[in-house]
């Protein structure tokens, strides 16, 4: 895994996050620019994704591989299905959905870390 | 958020049901991934306490489910999961603590949920609460 990845997507996240906590408060719906931030945030997991997939199928695979890839796939396919989720809603409630996306996405990666390297 | 009189079909799922659907949606494959991966690698060291997972995660998706789909029937499923979800943090969470040797690894549900911030526990007392009010505003 490439670690300033992890970082770089674990802190725009938390950011994603505060931003739709702020318009859950707001009472606002999620509107486009959510969307695009969700979609980038999607890009920066995508390549973290696949740059580790690239390592794995290259034979560097930590000890729990199927735990491992099977965490893999859900980081890959939270931040689409919670953006989608949380886009069909035209309340605040919206935003809410995709806050706690957002805050999952990174403990997610705090175990995919753990898994890859477990004595850390 | 006005509340609007939506029809019966799509109370469910909207507004905080939203939320609602999308925790019971991790959950359910939390609990259910890891319990399947326990009973499935390491069978022999806790077989009660992986199979306790795995069904804490089917019954996570049958609410998520209930929930999300339209409908009376799943109302009920809905209702019915999350009561028995309540019933299963509580009876799970004291037993760990009483006879924590029936539980030599950790499940979902044990210390109340505290390994998962406690949300197993909040999270049907919630899912319960908004089946009710839904139900209450249908019926007005």
């Amino acid at each position: 895994m490439v670690d300033w990845l992890t970082m770089t997507i674990q802190v725009a996240s938390l950011a994603m996050a505060g931003w739709c906590l702020v318009s859950t408060f707001r009472d606002q719906p999620m509107v486009v620019p959510h969307l695009v931030g969700m979609g980038l945030l999607w890009l920066l997991v995508l390549g973290q994704v696949g740059a580790t997939v690239v390592t794995v199928v290259g034979g560097d695979r930590p000890a729990e591989t199927a735990m491992f890839v099977s965490y893999l796939a859900t980081v890959a396919l939270l931040p689409p299905a919670c953006a989608v989720w949380g886009f069909m809603e035209r309340s605040k409630w919206g935003p809410a959905v995709i806050a706690f996306a957002c805050l999952i996405l990174p403990v997610l990666f705090v175990r995919l870390e753990q898994l890859w390297n477990p004595v850390a | 958020m006005p509340e609007t009189t939506a029809p019966t079909a799509r109370t469910l799922r909207t507004g905080p049901g939203r939320l609602l659907v999308a925790v019971y949606g991790v959950f359910a494959l939390a609990a259910t991934a890891r319990g399947g991966f326990q009973l499935a690698t390491k069978f022999g060291e806790a077989p009660l306490a992986y199979a306790l997972s795995l069904f804490a995660g089917v019954v996570y998706l049958v609410a998520a489910v209930g929930l999300a789909r339209a409908g009376r029937i799943s109302r009920l499923v809905a209702l019915v999961s999350c009561s028995v979800e309540v019933v299963g943090v509580l009876v799970v969470g004291a037993a760990s603590v009483l006879m924590p040797e029936v539980f030599p690894d950790d499940t979902v549900w044990s210390h109340f949920g505290g390994g998962y911030l406690f949300i197993p526990l909040v999270l049907p007392v919630v899912g319960l609460w908004w089946i009710m009010r839904v139900h209450r505003v249908d019926r007005d």
